[in-house]
This record gives C-alpha cells, sequence and structure tokens, in this order.
C-alpha cells in the first residue's frame, strides 16, 4: 500500500466519520419525526374518516336543501297566482263600484225629494199611500246611505289591491333566499372538495393532485346592511357616471 | 312616456312574474321573458326590445356574459340595460359597471325603485342619443 492508497483511505475514514457524527445528531431528530409521524396518524385518519362523511353528507344536504328552494318557488308561485286572481278580481270591482257610485246631481234631487216627502207627511200624515211612499222612501234612504259608502270602498279597494302587489313584492325573498343558499354549497363543496384532495394526497404520494380552492367570495366582501348597500351601489353608479371608474 | 317593450331575463319563474307585476303596476305594461341570456340572446333577434332588465346569475349564460355579448354585437349595442341581482358587493357592481351596464339594483326591490331606475335610464339614453 503507498502513500496515495493510504491518503485515500484516510480520507474516506473521515468522511466515514463526519457521516457518522451527523448521523448521531440527526438520529434523535429522525426519532422524534417519526414520533410525530405516529402521534399525528391516528388524527389525520380522524380528518379522513370526517372529511369522508363530509363527502357522503354534503351533496344529501345540498339535495335537500334544493328540494326546499323547489318547494318555496312552488308555494311562491301558487302565492303568486292567488294574487294574481285576486288583483283582477278587484279591478272588476273596482271597475263595478266606480260605476254605481252616487254622483253629486243625484244627492241634490235626493235632498228636494226627501222635503217634499217630508211636507206631504205632515199635511197628509193619516192618508195610507202617504205612509207607504214615507216608508219606502225611508227604506231607499238606507240603500243610498249604504251606496254612499261606495267612494270610500274604492279607496278601500285599491289600497287592497296595493297589499298584493306589497306581497307580491315580498316573495323575492324566495330568489333571494335561493341564491344566498346556493353560494353557500357551493362554498362548502369546494372545501370539503378541497380538504378530501388534502387528506388523500397525505397517504397517497404517487396520486398526489394539486390543491386549488377557489370560493364565490371576493377578499374584501362584506356583509352589509340593506340600506348601505343601496347607497354604495348609487355611490358607484354615480362615479361610473362622472367616468371616475 | 310612450310604451315600450322590455325584456325580463331571469331563470326564476317567480321573479320573472314579480318584475312582470311591479312594472305593469308603474306603467309599463309591455313585456317579453326569457329565462336565460342565451335565451335572452334569441329574443332580441326575434322580437322589437326597447329595454332590457337582466340578473346575473343563471344557468347556460349568466348575465354578465350576456350583457358583454349585447355591448359587443353593433346591431343592439345601444340597448339599455338594467340589472337586477342578489349580488350586491362592491367587487360586483364595479364588474358589472365595466361590462356596461346602465344601471343597477340589488334585491329586494320596490316598484317606485323600478320606476325610478327604468325612467333615469331612459332620460340618460335620450340625451346621449340627441
Amino acid at each position: 500500500m503507498n502513500q496515495q492508497e493510504l491518503d485515500g483511505i484516510l480520507r474516506k475514514a473521515t468522511e466515514l466519520k463526519v457521516f457518522c457524527e451527523y448521523g448521531q445528531r440527526t438520529i434523535p431528530v429522525l426519532d422524534d419525526i417519526a414520533a410525530f409521524v405516529n402521534e399525528i396518524s391516528p388524527a389525520i385518519e380522524d380528518l379522513k374518516a370526517v372529511v369522508d362523511m363530509a363527502m357522503t353528507n354534503i351533496p344529501k344536504a345540498s339535495d335537500q336543501l334544493g328540494r326546499v328552494t323547489q318547494a318555496t318557488e312552488q308555494a311562491s308561485t301558487n302565492i303568486l297566482n292567488v294574487l294574481d286572481r285576486m288583483v283582477a278580481t278587484l279591478d272588476d270591482v273596482i271597475s263595478a263600484v266606480a260605476m254605481g257610485m252616487v254622483s253629486s246631481d243625484l244627492g241634490a234631487a235626493q235632498k228636494k225629494l226627501a222635503t217634499v216627502i217630508k211636507s206631504l207627511l205632515e199635511k197628509m200624515g193619516n192618508d195610507d199611500d202617504i205612509i207607504k211612499l214615507s216608508e219606502h222612501w225611508e227604506a231607499y234612504l238606507k240603500t243610498m246611505r249604504m251606496s254612499s259608502h261606495a267612494n270610500n270602498l274604492e279607496k278601500l279597494l285599491k289600497a287592497l289591491q296595493a297589499d298584493c302587489t306589497e306581497i307580491m313584492m315580498a316573495l323575492q325573498v324566495q330568489d333571494i333566499t335561493q341564491q344566498h343558499i346556493g353560494t353557500a354549497m357551493g362554498a362548502i363543496e369546494t372545501v370539503a372538495e378541497g380538504l378530501s384532495k388534502l387528506t388523500s394526497s397525505v397517504f397517497d404520494i404517487s396520486g398526489k393532485e394539486e390543491i386549488s380552492i377557489i370560493l364565490p367570495f371576493h377578499k374584501n366582501d362584506k356583509v352589509v346592511a340593506e340600506e348601505d348597500r343601496k347607497k354604495m351601489v348609487e355611490l358607484l353608479l354615480q362615479k361610473a357616471k362622472s367616468g371616475q371608474l | 312616456m310612450a310604451s315600450i317593450n322590455i325584456l325580463i331575463v331571469d331563470d326564476s319563474i317567480t321573479i320573472r312574474r314579480i318584475i312582470k307585476n311591479a312594472l305593469k303596476t308603474v306603467g309599463f305594461p309591455d313585456t317579453i321573458e326569457a329565462s336565460n341570456g342565451k335565451e335572452a340572446l334569441q329574443k332580441l333577434t326575434t322580437d322589437n326590445i326597447d329595454f332590457v332588465i337582466t340578473d346575473w346569475n343563471m344557468p347556460e349564460m349568466n348575465g354578465l356574459d350576456f350583457i358583454k355579448e349585447v355591448r359587443a354585437n353593433p346591431v343592439y349595442s345601444n340597448i339599455p340595460i338594467l340589472m337586477i341581482t342578489t349580488r350586491g358587493t362592491e367587487h360586483d357592481v364595479i364588474e358589472a359597471l365595466q361590462a356596461k351596464v346602465n344601471s343597477y339594483i340589488v334585491k329586494p326591490f320596490t316598484p317606485q325603485e323600478l320606476k325610478e331606475k327604468i325612467e333615469g335610464i331612459l332620460k340618460t339614453v335620450q340625451v346621449n342619443t340627441q
């Protein structure tokens, strides 16, 4: 063995020594990692079970919410049908009431007639025909008093029609709820899918997929009150109008 | 104000009926309906439409894509469009305005609000075309 070979062996021995020293230092770290993996494995298994359960139940929940929204849409349609009929009926009634209203001319003639009948009754109060006339006149007046409410009735019917419109407008809540539920369910499904990919990639490195979760919300989205939202929309419309957007 | 033909684009039959009734209440009785952007584009070619009211979230073609298609077509590019939607964030409104929607309403709305918006848009359009 010459000097060159001896130097080579010494160099290798030095490298081996360094490697052993490094090994000595890394073994505890590797032990810690192994212990950590042992510790988290059950947690990952639990998480996987939760995700599996979520993946089964989320579509079911989505389906149930879908049926709820379908039912509310059907109910809204039924209410709208009834309201349409009510509005049409009210239109007819309003026209009929307007046509049957007592005119002011008729009111004046009625007053004159009342004076004449009163005078006749005072003068010929014992005459059967006059008594009958007076009774029929009273009955007629009663009917006229009822129809004098017609003017007010028209206003009431129109108010009822306005109430029908208000109920109709309130049915927007069905669509608003449906759309918000749809957005929230979409977000839940996306997160569940992401979690599922994450847990499967922990156990299956070969089938590792890129995990990308895109939620249907913008990072600056905030839940604001209706009034503030409308103000914000108007402000943006003004800005757009003046070319500031 | 002269009678105008309004196209209502919304996938919800309930909302289409609500808008139709609200329009009738405030003096716009002539309406045509479409359930998504694709169907609305067809209606634009077959019917005489003066004004469009559209939702945003719809299947097949959403309201935003529909507006972009309309604005890109020289035949209809100037038609007034009002968007009525549940999407009410600043980001949404800006996106719709960038797509060149004339005005925007966040649901729920009232017939009066609808009337004011339509009349406002029609006034602006008239001023711009004069």
